[in-house]
């Protein structure tokens, strides 16, 4: 099979139901009204499975590559993703706050802080590249 | 030279695969909240930090930590690379 997806077709791929959610919120009237928790609460399983899995693509994605630049760029913008689910997250959590909404919030937060640290050390690694290190401090690669 | 692509140094090539080993527990772990990466992260930090203070830093007083820890992470992605299972 020929076709293939980049970082940013997946990234897309997860944005319409991060603005069902935030039109389910603006829609329906309160967590009160059972049927409102329970249509809620299967969206919040929703993009619980997207961040999870677009995380997981982003993490076999930069094992796979040898560009810096090129891993940084994903933790970036897999970091970005995260933030706006987050945005749209922050105001849900009090509307909505025993149907899930904490739980993922708080998902997404450490999902985005591992995103966060890889691409500051990823910033790290990239700046070593141009230093010169003592001869014989470490083994050469061939 | 061994055959997984190292020569021998101050650090030494089973240094880097140990490391390299915890480093792909950790960095490329598709759950950053699990036990195993969270461990692993721990793991590699002592140990960065233990041969840093214990080789590295009395025969290269002027070379940083932060610096250090750059490259080593480097030279695992270079040592995971060239040893990918098939």
């Amino acid at each position: 099979m020929k076709a293939c997806l980049n970082f940013e077709d997946i990234l897309q791929v997860g944005q319409p139901q991060l603005l069902e959610i935030q039109r389910l919120g603006e829609t329906l009237p309160n967590a009160e009204m059972p049927e409102a928790c329970a249509i809620f609460s299967r969206q919040v399983r929703i993009i619980e499975g997207v961040v999870v899995q677009t995380y997981g693509v982003a993490a076999s994605l930069t094992r796979k590559s040898d560009d810096l630049n090129e891993i940084a760029e994903i933790w970036s913008r897999m970091s970005f993703f995260c933030q706006s689910a987050l945005q749209i997250l922050s105001g849900l959590k009090i509307k909505y706050p025993s149907c899930g909404t904490s739980e993922l919030y708080d998902l997404i937060l450490d999902y985005k802080l591992a995103c966060d640290k890889r691409d500051k050390g990823v910033l790290e690694e990239s700046a070593c590249q141009k230093m010169d290190f003592p001869p014989g401090l470490f083994p050469e690669m061939t | 030279m061994s055959e997984d692509g190292f020569s021998a140094g101050l650090v030494s090539r089973n240094d880097i695969a140990e490391l390299a080993g915890l480093f792909d527990r950790f960095e490329f772990a598709f759950d950053p909240r699990s036990l195993s990466a969270k461990e692993a992260e721990s793991d590699f930090d002592d140990a960065l930090r233990k041969l840093f203070d214990e080789r590295v830093a009395p025969k290269f007083p002027n070379l940083s930590f932060v610096n250090f820890h750059g490259k080593v992470k480097s030279l695992c992605r270079a040592y995971l690379k060239k040893n990918a299972p098939p």
